[in-house]
């Protein structure tokens, strides 16, 4: 219900920069995961939005008001932005009940008594938490005051929501069903929603995009499924994925070549990157392993395998060079046989193995 | 390109946000405020002892008022009168602080042992009944001490002892070094037990455990691993407790006093009442040194030591009882008498002393209630009508009980403030500063920051008026020095309160007093009521503070049994000071009431 847009964005701690110059739009409507590993400025970036934090430059628009604006020295308290948030411990209030918690932020609005019980209600009961209206929240279990959380949410309609790893204080089987919770949730209200979080399970399975920070600086901003098969950088590459993806540093074998080798191993990549150092990445399923040589395969041997249900992940060695293949879970391998791998150009992303960032075939 | 006129509009817009936000404003009005309060009446009172004053044209000739000098310190460290009016009192000072406080600490060591790592019996109420001594007026022990052993040397009637016995007690046990010695260190044990009980707590028994499957037995286990475990701590004990035995005053006046003999805090009040003024400011600014210096060394000796000996809490963490075996009963029956004597018998023998007709005279028919119901007898006490029909008294309670709670509650609410901006604000140096300042009043004994009071506020400044004998006074006095305590149970309170769950109302829009009222408030209430509490009992029973700003219309309950006392007219100050130890009895029972709810509730909570 509102596009947020950040332009230039930089917030410093002394002389460490948490955010560096971070510009994004963000669409209305839109489920947006900031995902980094910790210290990567995903958490500043969110309370900058919520006002929490005062940058040092840039600019924050949210819907049609310019919120911050170092320019124009701008800079609106957090409950003049509306948005609403949920924290990473959901910040309930210990000594109000869980109707007084979501009661909160509609008398701060002064709403009208009648209309504020009404609200009430209907929100409670959307969230199933209207039998439990009068408990205080260390009564709730974790997945209940979750609830609550969200349901001070519903109750002053912001058109943006801003969550901080809300999921992160769940055990593992309640994390899961939330998500499912989560998403439906958001699409309902059609709310514009920022959500960090460091797990990019997470991000991948509730997002419609994700952007992937680190260092504070932006390393792309890509749907779930982009963000997966075409990595920016190696970075990002070997940020996403379970297991991780495999990069392989190889050198041009000569200028009119497609192969690229290393001490260990020869690849065909299928053109010719302008670079003659590169970093070859390849998911672990899109290795093509055999157990008899085929076309263009070498010779590797398996060092572990680590059975996962449906499927079996083998980590197999060529020299010094070790990768990572994901196999149906029927496939019989064991430890020390000789197997025989290729990959195929199709999957595969080269990086330039001097800034680490993708290559694309040049059209001819 | 650098904007010039937009960078300084930004400042400027800075300046005006950091104006406009509630908190600076009220970080820069305590600072200056308590800078008032609590630095510049210390620069006052040593700028004092620097300057002749109009009173001292009688002492010397060339005194010419308002100018320096460095009489009143010659006159104090190098004249004739020093060895009387300084080096002796010092004297005294660190002799009786040194023994009070070896003998509080052993007993209270000891205690702590007992209760914390052994499985004697009768634990849970053997505990308040040793902490009594230090809940009751200090005052209340030395007036017990005399109802036993008064001797009629010194006038007056005599004592129990001499009632039984037959002979007068030997003056030294009446008087001077060793009964003051023995009533400070009955009245601050209870304090070194506390702080060696809780470091007692901390020890994993896995480490004595496996001392102990080395094959260390208990003694060596005692000596080798728990005691230097605790070493710390004691020796920290060891430092607060001397430093707070430094600045006692009613204690040694009264067990001193009769005998001409006197400790640095007793020589302030007794030079004030002689007119002495730079003389006794000279002795206040010694025992402040003499305080400042006790307390860097613990803090020194606590820095140093601490992290070395932390002990790791958490996983694993079980403290075991050491069993004493055969000893058990005896060790229960000792340590039972020990609290009988200490903690109950003192405010027997001040409630049966309260009702004897004359004092000093043991017998049936010798009992009266006038001191506590009777109307005025002119042969009776002077005329003094007893405390429940005196109107001195009366008003004197009605006073202690507005004292004590005006102070307890703006004490703790300012306490609260000032802890919440140094929680919140803890990466602005000035929330470092106010922080500082408001610990300051825990180095000043209090008999010296009463005699700052007392300069500072003699003439009116600016538009502050003279608030020297007025009520006012005594709660600005009794709010400052109880600050160290409120700020810290203040700290503590906003430090379990969330970051976030403020957060969450401000991005809900709720203004910084809205958040403050409905949010920090209420989660602090718990803490901030017992932190009252502590205050209202404090400052009930506290005396050497106020003494000095004392005046006929605001006497309080303390002040007025202090005065019946000075005066002889021992069953009176008995009744009152029995009053304000059941006063403050009743306090900690409140207290303690309050504590249990909280753990109640807290218990409800993790089920």
């Amino acid at each position: 219900m509102a596009d947020i847009i950040i332009r230039n964005l930089t917030k410093k701690y002394g002389s460490e920069k948490a955010l560096n110059n971070v510009s994004l739009e963000i669409k209305s409507g839109e489920f947006m995961v900031l995902l980094g590993p910790s210290g990567c400025g995903k958490t500043t970036l969110l309370r900058c939005l919520a006002g929490l934090e005062t940058p040092d430059q840039g600019e924050i628009i949210i819907g049609d008001t310019v919120v911050f604006s170092s320019s124009e020295k701008i800079m609106s308290p957090p409950g003049k932005r509306n948005v609403g948030m949920v924290f990473q411990s959901y910040a309930l209030w210990p000594h109000m009940t869980v109707r007084d918690n979501v009661k909160f932020g509609l008398d701060v609005l002064n709403t009208p008594k009648d209309v504020s019980s009404e609200t009430l209600d209907s929100v409670l009961l959307s969230l199933g938490m209207d039998q439990l209206e009068d408990r205080y929240p260390s009564e709730l279990s974790g997945g209940q005051q979750q609830r609550v959380a969200l349901a001070r949410l519903l109750a002053t309609k912001p058109p943006v929501f801003l969550m901080d790893e809300p999921l992160s204080n769940l055990d593992a089987r309640l994390r899961m069903d939330m998500r499912v919770e989560l998403k439906k949730f958001q699409s309902e209200s059609e709310a514009t929603t920022v959500y960090v979080t460091h797990d990019q399970t997470e991000a991948m399975t509730m997002s419609t995009r994700v952007v992937v920070m680190k260092n504070g600086e932006i390393q792309q901003v890509a749907s779930p499924g982009n963000l997966y098969h075409q990595p920016n950088n190696t970075f990002v590459a070997d940020f996403i994925g379970m297991p991780r993806i495999n990069l392989v540093n190889l050198n041009k074998v000569d200028q009119d070549s497609t192969f690229f080798k290393n001490t260990d191993v020869q690849i065909d990549v299928g053109w010719i990157p302008d670079s003659n150092e590169i970093v070859l990445g390849v998911h672990p399923e899109n290795l093509v392993v055999t157990k008899e040589k085929a076309k263009s395969s070498e010779k590797y041997s398996v060092t572990a395998v680590l059975p996962n249900g449906p499927e079996t992940i083998i980590q197999l060695t060529r020299g010094e060079t070790a990768v990572i293949a994901r196999v149906a879970h029927d496939s019989k391998y064991i430890v020390g046989e000789s197997i025989y791998v290729s990959y195929s150009v199709d999957s595969l992303n080269v990086y330039d193995a001097k800034n680490g960032m993708i290559m694309h075939p040049t059209k001819k | 390109m650098i904007n010039f006129s937009s960078q300084k509009k930004w400042i400027d817009t800075m300046i005006r946000q950091f104006l406009l936000n509630p908190v600076n404003i009220a970080l820069a009005l305590l600072l200056l405020v308590l800078s008032y309060l609590v630095l510049w009446p210390f620069f006052q009172l040593v700028l004092e002892t620097l300057t002749w004053g109009e009173g001292d044209r009688r002492l010397s000739r060339d005194a010419v008022p308002g100018e320096f000098t460095w009489f009143h310190w010659l006159q104090a460290t190098a004249s004739p009168i020093s060895e009387k009016m300084l080096y002796s009192p010092l004297v005294n000072t660190l002799i009786t602080g040194m023994i009070s406080t070896v003998l509080a600490l052993l007993a209270g060591g000891t205690l702590a042992w007992c209760v914390v790592r052994s499985n004697m019996p009768g634990k849970g109420w053997l505990q308040p009944i040793l902490t009594l001594p230090y809940i009751i007026p200090s005052f209340a022990i030395a007036l017990a001490w005399e109802t036993v052993f008064r001797s009629p040397k010194v006038g007056g009637q005599p004592g129990l002892y001499e009632s039984i016995l037959g002979v007068a007690p030997p003056e030294w046990i009446s008087y001077g070094t060793i009964p003051i010695s023995i009533t400070l260190a009955i009245h601050y044990f209870p304090f070194a037990y506390l702080l060696v009980a809780g470091a007692l707590a901390t020890i994993d028994s896995q480490m004595e455990e496996s001392a102990l499957i080395s094959g260390a037995g208990k003694l060596t286990i005692l000596r080798r691993i728990t005691f230097p475990v605790v070493a710390p701590a004691f020796v920290a004990a060891f430092i607060l407790t001397f430093g707070k035995t430094i600045g006692q005053f009613a204690l040694p006046f009264l067990l001193g006093a009769p005998v001409q003999f006197h400790t640095v805090a007793t020589m302030v009040y007794a030079n004030l009442a002689l007119g002495l003024d730079s003389l006794a400011f000279v002795l206040a600014v010694i025992l402040i040194a003499i305080s400042l210096v006790s307390i860097w060394l613990s803090n020194r000796f606590i820095k140093k030591k601490s992290g070395r000996f932390e002990t790791i809490g958490g996983k694993g963490f079980r403290s075991r009882e050491v069993n004493l075996g055969s000893w058990r009963w005896p060790v229960f029956i000792t340590v039972a008498l020990f609290a009988f004597i200490v903690g109950i018998l003192p405010l027997i023998l001040l409630a049966v002393q309260s009702i004897m007709l004359i004092d000093g005279f043991f017998g049936l028919e010798n009992l009266t209630w006038h001191f506590w119901v009777g109307t005025s007898n002119p042969d009776i006490a002077f005329g003094e009508p007893g405390v429940l029909h005196n109107n001195n008294i009366i008003g004197a309670t009605w006073n202690t009980l507005k004292l004590a709670s005006l102070s307890a509650v703006i004490a703790s609410i300012i306490g609260l403030i000032i802890a919440y901006i140094v929680v919140r604000r803890s990466d602005n140096p000035l929330a470092n500063a106010l922080d500082q300042i408001a610990f300051i009043p825990f180095l000043f004994p209090t008999i010296a920051f009463g005699a700052m009071y007392l300069t500072l506020f003699a003439e009116p400044v600016g538009p502050i008026p003279a608030l020297y004998g007025t009520f006012t006074l005594l709660v600005l006095i009794s709010v400052v020095s109880r600050l160290p305590y409120s700020v810290k149970t203040g700290v503590t309170a906003v430090t379990q309160i969330g970051k976030e769950l403020e957060e969450a109302a401000e991005v809900a829009g709720a203004s910084w007093s809205m958040r403050f009222r409905r949010i920090v408030m209420p989660l602090a209430s718990s803490g901030l009521t017992s932190g009252m509490m502590v205050s209202f009992v404090g400052v009930m029973r506290e005396l050497s503070l106020i003494i000095l700003l004392i005046t006929p219309s605001t006497r309080v309950l303390m002040t007025a049994g202090f005065g019946y006392a000075e005066e002889g007219l021992t069953q009176l100050s008995n009744a009152l000071v029995l009053i304000v130890a059941i006063l403050t009895i009743l306090g900690e029972l409140i207290l303690w009431r309050i504590g249990k709810g909280r753990m109640a509730r807290l218990r409800e909570k993790l089920d």
